[in-house]
């Protein structure tokens, strides 16, 4: 069996040798950035202006010069061909960027080989400077439904000796060689570049322009275009110039769509690996190399998904050691023989796949394993599922706000949302999405998650979204929550009341919650005081973790949102004759800023409009009103705008800022005195060299927390992604009450902290369905914790002493003491307020009972390094051995 | 060459220039000179000689040690003043002396280092022959060479009315416009690699001479602040010291990717030099050595880096941002990168630059050498049709006033300074710099007592005058090609020649690198 393999193997890569190919450059045609990537599939077709707006929100990830899309599982009705043509023939899309080479191309490599069911002219608006933005002419491109010619695919499997090959497959090869032939003739082989082919897989299509992705969709009309899965690229070449869109993403493997975002260290390498197996880059990007590389492992060497996935991202060093033995002897033998051609530096994939033999469309995220890119995953089950994987958070709300306008059946806020860590033993960094069959015979699809080693990813099956209208009338008990309401805000206890809301939750049903936010909100219109009161509660039910019952939190989450959102819109703008206390500010109205009469306390600011960057943006009207005088902000609508806090420097103590919705990257970075509270998860990039003041996070944060902070008061209810606190001086204190994924306080520097430095308290711990706090399966499942630290400690919530001194470099554990419980016990005591995470309950309760803090908590303090303290001059010129060496210990 | 008009209007004040002496008793000079018992003290000598090498006073008769480091040396053997012959009791001796066999390295070899004292103590070129412009590297710019001029026409221009101005913001943003007046600024050295009396007295001869310093990444020490107009405040990779406050106080923020002299490597500050002060002003801990990360742990793009500089663009809305990279094969398109990114300034940094402080292994294998790059880049500006909405400058081992003109003439606008400024403040490139506190010259040191050898009126005097020397050299050059502003030299690699491609015959016209082999 195996020899069978290896010669099909060879036969293929044989087969390959007689491809064209001059000579391959070495260097990459452009450097390009990140750029921005947003993926999602459905178990229902959606239409594609939806991958609009998250597009458009990532404008910020991009320059305009390269955008494409990818669409997966497509409409039959839409391309006008039966599902049986759709599913069985290969979609050839080519782009002509000179329009007269069509004649040519199919001359000479369509029609001698190919049977054309259908061919047709991708259908685009008439005049692309209509779009505006545009400023180069996206190619035409002509679509081709074919199968090879009987005769052609017998001789090319004689010549070949691909006999004994699945004869779909060796037709799958070559209409994968005749799109290299093609694009050699007609791509890379000239200076005046004619044409290239977008895509040629089953039921997948790529287009893509020289401009940005939401253009893509907008030229060649595909708003109600139809499909399971859509993914999308803002591209960000270094290079200015560009007249054809050859470099941009996605690029193809043969049913298979990728986008990357990042780029790598080692595309020499990669692609000489590549072309040791006769596989020669014509598009020279990083992405076709990559796209390349996962066709060989998957049409040539039959790899399952799981075994790609390792052998592009591999797993090492702690976590390696975490897999069972089995799966090491495996994965020592892939690493062996792919490591050196695996990407190396910061990437993340999406790749959009059909999987014909099996009939499966897959979306598929892949982390590099130092997760040097930012990506967010989310998934949202109800009566239609849907999988969603961006660069930003901010992007898949967007998605999910998109299809809920359309679509009640989707949910403007998902059930879940998570980061991975690549080449993690837990869940391999990576997560597939697969629609199939839903089994119901009916047609209907399902979607299921795995991550890289199959388990299945999902949501609680007893909760359910609301369906109908009918869910969501008035309520029996319509009266009594009226009371309810009104009495709450009045009454004089009224934490007791915020107690009673989250209490009564789980028995309420959405028409019951509704009714409630209807009825808080209309409330909050009488007077300031009530919509203080009305803003705290509903802010409470918001930020809180508590039984919801048979509902969606996702969908309670959106009725407390609307009815809050309700709220701020309803406050009275600047110029309005009013005594309230709340005053509003947009984009509109941004230019009637003034100062605060005596009455005037909080201003409400929209940032919805704002762009998310820039002279205008919405931070830079903080720091306007700040200056005339302002303190108090609450801020909402946020599509991911940046920036949210900075910029108010030294001598803002008094000041407080209250986030809601999608915030963006670099949120209180720098902040030197100002309170901030994020009512939801959080981006990338907060709280970088924050000096002073105190930041809460309702949710989780992003990648490189706390990047050289220097102080502050820092809590978080949900987990850090990766590289949270490097290089922190000074007095930070930060509570996390989730994880981190990895490099936690690399390089820490912040003093003694039981004199005045600085400490971070991991907790470790997750909410359950129900909102009850339970321990996460370890507190730290990464490598480099305190790595090469000088100062500070880690307290670690830790009773089952999960995490190993392996995981360590450089710190190491000791007990703790009185004074240290004395210092992070006020730390613990706020966090317990503001998150209701109880001490004695929650964190010192563990499944054997209630434990004295000695017993739970773990304390990992710097230890004197000799390469920190200490290092000889030579040493460093030669290199650690260098003594050894000098006293004759040279081996021979 | 470019659209920049100089404004005559705004005459830019030269600030004064002061005789300043060597702190240390015996300056080195090139030649020694010696009197001995012979003497009689019948003043000959100081009557003689027009350079002051014998110095006597009025009521003291005695004889006193010469100046010998005013002394022309063997040169002046034609002049009926040459003191040795005339002396009549035959009690003086000239001979080279012999610290030049020791001190320096190739790159700065020791007439350069002498002469840059003597600039820096007079404000003027060096009276005695000492080669100021070239070294002995055997490549970079000491095989490059300018053109003589086509006409001998020789304008008269004064010194004063050449513009030596570079602008730094070209993007027409509607960010300050500011300009600098002289074709350099000085280089990141951070509080703790550098003593803090070096600091201020950079900042307030930037302050003088209407040009910029940089704070490095060791934080801002507060008594930078009266100078702020004229500080850059660097953000680097560990963003140590670096506070929204430190963001506003600047007139330019410089994020530092990378330095040509370590590219790969972040900064460094090894445990000795990690004293309480600098510990303190780091907020870090006090004998451990400060590693600064490779990468910015938040920038592994250019999207990333673009969000970086609205990142501070935001903080400070009339803060300019310069971008400094080292010089890898790709820099060309970090360079546009950049640009697209929003910078005003893109500061490329070649390899012949650090001190002693980054390591050997580093510094001497790693990146491109800067007059490869600046071509390069340059050229790829301008093909890309931006190289006029950005200031190019260039630094990473441009030691004295041709390099920066040459710099120029390859396509940058203006230059970063390091190692020199620290020259004109006696620094003999020992490059232990590294090593503890113990800078011989009191000047790469936190040391309580040896940061102190040092007061700010004198190093501050001695950096001015140093580039007041350079200024002549400038103009010198710039009146030989009939160029009014230094800006007009900018790109012209017409020129330039390099050695190495010339035919023999046109090669012999132009004066041979120096070769000296050295004891290092």
């Amino acid at each position: 069996m195996r020899h069978d393999y290896e010669a099909i193997i060879n036969k293929i890569l044989d087969s390959r040798v007689r491809l064209p190919h001059g000579d391959v450059p070495v260097k990459k045609a452009a450097e390009e950035g990140g750029c921005g990537v947003t993926g999602f599939i459905s178990s229902i077709p959606v239409g594609g202006r939806h991958i609009f707006e998250p597009s458009l929100q990532m404008h910020n990830r991009g320059n305009g010069k390269g955008g494409g899309i990818a669409a997966l599982g497509l409409s039959a009705l839409n391309m006008g061909v039966s599902q049986e043509v759709l599913d069985t023939h290969y979609l050839l899309q080519i782009a002509l960027l000179d329009p007269n080479s069509r004649g040519n191309v199919e001359s000479s490599h369509i029609e001698p080989f190919l049977e054309v069911h259908k061919a047709e002219q991708v259908p685009s608006i008439d005049d692309y400077r209509d779009i505006e933005g545009l400023e180069i002419r996206p190619p035409d491109v002509w679509r081709y439904f074919v199968r090879v010619k009987k005769d052609v695919l017998d001789r090319f499997a004689d010549e070949n000796k691909l006999q004994d090959m699945d004869p779909h497959k060796a037709e799958d090869e070559f209409i994968w060689q005749n799109s290299f032939r093609l694009n050699r003739k007609y791509y890379a082989s000239l200076e005046d570049k004619q044409a290239f082919v977008l895509s040629h897989g089953r039921n997948i299509m790529i287009l893509k322009i020289v401009g940005y992705a939401e253009q893509v969709a907008q030229y060649y009309c595909l708003d109600d275009f139809k499909a399971h899965g859509w993914i999308a690229h803002q591209r960000y070449p270094t290079r200015g110039r560009l007249w054809h869109p050859g470099g941009a993403h996605p690029f193809i493997g043969l049913d298979e769509a990728l986008v990357h975002n990042g780029d790598f260290a080692n595309y020499h390498a990669v692609s000489e690996y590549l072309q040791q197996h006769n596989i020669f880059p014509q598009f020279l990007t990083d992405t076709e190399v990559s796209v390349l590389l996962l066709d060989l492992m998957n049409r040539t060497f039959d790899y399952p998904m799981e075994y790609i996935i390792e052998a592009m991202a591999p797993t090492t060093e702690y976590d390696f050691d975490m897999l069972s033995s089995e799966k090491q002897r495996i994965y020592r033998y892939i690493q062996s023989s792919h490591i050196q051609g695996s990407p190396d530096g910061p990437w993340f994939f999406i790749i959009a796949r059909n999987d014909p033999y099996n009939k499966e469309f897959q979306l598929i995220g892949i982390t590099d394993t130092a997760m040097l890119r930012p990506q967010v995953f989310a998934l949202q089950e109800g009566e239609v599922q849907i999988g969603l994987l961006c660069s930003e958070k901010q992007a898949i709300d967007a998605t999910l706000q998109s299809l809920a306008a359309e679509d009640s059946r989707f949910c403007p806020i998902a059930d879940k949302y998570w980061n991975s860590r690549g080449g993690s033993a837990a869940d391999g960094g990576a997560f597939i999405f697969t629609v199939r069959d839903s089994g119901k015979g009916d047609g209907s699809k399902e979607l299921v998650c795995t991550n890289k080693f199959g388990q299945v990813v999902r949501t609680s099956e007893n909760q359910k979204h609301p369906g109908t209208d009918a869910d969501l009338s008035a309520p029996a008990n319509a009266e009594q929550i009226s009371l309810t309401a009104s009495e709450g805000l009045e009454t004089h206890y009224f934490t007791d009341f915020k107690e009673y809301c989250r209490k009564n939750m789980a028995d309420w049903n959405y028409a019951s919650l509704r009714h409630f936010c209807d009825e808080i909100r209309r409330l909050s219109e009488t007077s300031s005081r009530l919509r203080t009161k009305a803003i705290e509660v509903l802010t409470h039910l918001n930020d809180r973790r508590y039984p919801v019952g048979d509902k969606k939190r996702s969908s309670v989450l959106r009725m407390i949102r609307d009815a809050l959102t309700g709220i701020f819109d309803a406050c009275p703008g600047l110029n309005e004759n009013s005594s309230s206390a709340y005053r509003y500010i947009d984009w509109d109205t941004r230019n009637t800023l003034r100062t605060p009469h005596d009455n005037e306390k909080v201003l409400v600011l929209n940032a919805g409009a704002f762009p998310p960057e820039g002279d205008d943006c919405d931070a830079r009207l903080i720091c306007a009103a700040y200056e005339t005088g302002w303190k108090q902000f609450i801020c909402y609508g946020y599509k991911g705008q940046r920036f949210c806090g900075c910029g108010l420097s030294k001598g803002s103590d008094c000041v407080r800022i209250d986030v809601y919705d999608s915030s963006g990257d670099y949120l209180a970075s720098g902040i030197d005195g100002l309170e901030i509270f994020v009512h939801d998860n959080a981006q990338d990039q907060l709280g970088q060299i924050m000096k002073h003041g105190k930041l809460v996070v309702y949710g989780d944060v992003g990648q490189t927390f706390m990047y050289g902070a220097k102080g502050g008061d820092v809590f978080v209810m949900g987990n850090a992604a990766g590289r949270p606190l490097i290089n922190a001086v000074g007095r930070p204190r930060v509570v996390i009450n989730g994880t981190c994924l990895d490099y936690l306080a690399e390089s820490f520097m912040a003093g003694d902290p039981l004199n005045g430095g600085g400490f971070v308290v991991l907790n470790g711990v997750e909410f359950g369905e129900d909102g009850n706090v339970i321990s996460q399966a370890t507190p730290y499942p990464g490598s480099n914790l305190f790595s090469l630290a000088s100062g500070g400690a880690i307290y670690l919530r830790d009773p089952h002493k999960k995490v190993v001194e392996d995981q360590l470099n450089g710190g190491q554990f000791v007990d703790l003491s009185q004074a240290d419980w004395d210092l992070i016990l006020p730390y613990l005591e706020e966090n317990q307020r503001l998150f209701g995470i109880s001490i004695e309950n929650d964190l010192l309760t563990t499944n054997r009972g209630k434990k004295s803090y000695k017993d739970v908590y773990r304390k990992i303090q710097a230890v004197t390094l000799d390469i920190l303290a200490k290092e000889s001059a030579a040493s460093e010129e030669y290199g650690e051995d260098w003594q050894e060496d000098a006293n004759g210990d040279l081996p021979n | 060459m470019t659209n920049d008009k100089w404004d005559p209007n705004k005459k830019f004040q030269l600030p004064e220039i002061v005789e300043t002496p060597s702190r240390f008793r015996n300056t080195i000079g090139k030649y020694i000179i010696r009197r001995n018992a012979r003497c009689v003290s019948c003043g000959l000598c100081a009557e003689l000689c027009p350079c002051g090498v014998h110095p006597r006073y009025e009521n003291y008769v005695l004889p006193l040690r010469p100046l010998a480091h005013k002394c022309m040396g063997f040169e002046c053997k034609e002049n009926d003043f040459f003191c040795v012959d005339r002396c009549p009791e035959k009690a003086l001796t000239l001979k080279v002396n012999p610290i030049l066999e020791t001190l320096g390295d190739y790159r700065w070899p020791s007439e350069m280092l002498i002469a840059h004292w003597e600039m820096a103590e007079t404000g003027n070129l060096p009276k005695v022959g000492l080669e100021h412009s070239l070294g002995c590297s055997g490549g970079g710019f000491d095989k490059i060479r300018f053109r003589p001029a086509e006409s001998d026409k020789y304008p008269d221009i004064s010194d004063e009315d050449i513009d030596t101005s570079v602008r730094l913001n070209k993007r027409g943003d509607g960010r300050p416009e500011k300009t600098i007046s002289i074709p350099c600024y000085g280089g990141g050295m951070s509080y703790g690699s550098t003593a803090l009396s070096v600091m201020v007295s950079r900042a307030r001869a930037a302050a003088r001479l209407d040009t910029l310093t940089c704070t490095g990444e060791g934080g801002y020490p507060l008594d930078l602040l009266p100078f702020k107009e004229h500080v850059i405040t660097q953000l680097a990779t560990g963003l140590f010291g670096v506070r929204e406050e430190t963001i506003q106080f600047a007139p330019v923020v410089e994020f530092k990717y990378a330095q040509g002299a370590k590219p790969g490597l972040g900064g460094h500050l090894l445990g000795d030099k990690v004293t309480a002060n600098v510990a303190a002003m780091r907020e870090t801990v006090k004998g451990n050595a400060l590693f600064s990360p490779f990468p910015f742990h938040s920038v592994y793009s250019v999207e990333d880096h673009k969000k970086h500089v609205d990142w501070v663009k935001e903080i400070n809305p009339e803060v300019l941002v310069s971008v400094k990279v080292s010089t890898p094969t790709d820099v060309d398109m970090v360079a546009v990168g950049s640009y697209h990114a929003g910078a005003h300034i893109i500061h490329i940094d070649g390899s012949y630059g650090g001190t002693g402080a980054a390591p050997d292994i580093a510094k001497k294998n790693i990146a491109m050498p800067i007059e490869y790059a600046i071509p390069k880049v340059h050229k790829f500006l301008t093909d890309e049709g931006v190289r006029d909405e950005i200031c190019l400058i260039a630094s990473g081992g441009i030691r004295n006033a041709t390099d920066v003109v040459k710099a120029i003439a390859l396509g940058a606008d203006g230059v970063v300074i390091g190692t020199a400024e620290l020259v004109a403040l006696e620094c003999v490139r020992c490059g232990n710099c590294e090593s503890g506190r113990g800078c011989a010259r009191g000047i790469a040191s936190t040391d309580p007592e040896l940061g102190e050898m040092i007061t700010r009126d004198w190093s501050e005097q001695r950096i001015i005058n140093m580039y007041m020397a350079w200024r002549k050299q400038w103009c010198e050059i710039l009146r030989t090609y009939g160029m009014r502003s230094i800006r007009e030299l900018r790109g012209r690699t017409d020129l330039l020649v390099h050695l190495d491609y010339l035919d023999e015959s046109e090669r012999i016209k132009y004066k041979p690198a120096p070769m000296k082999q050295m004891i290092i």
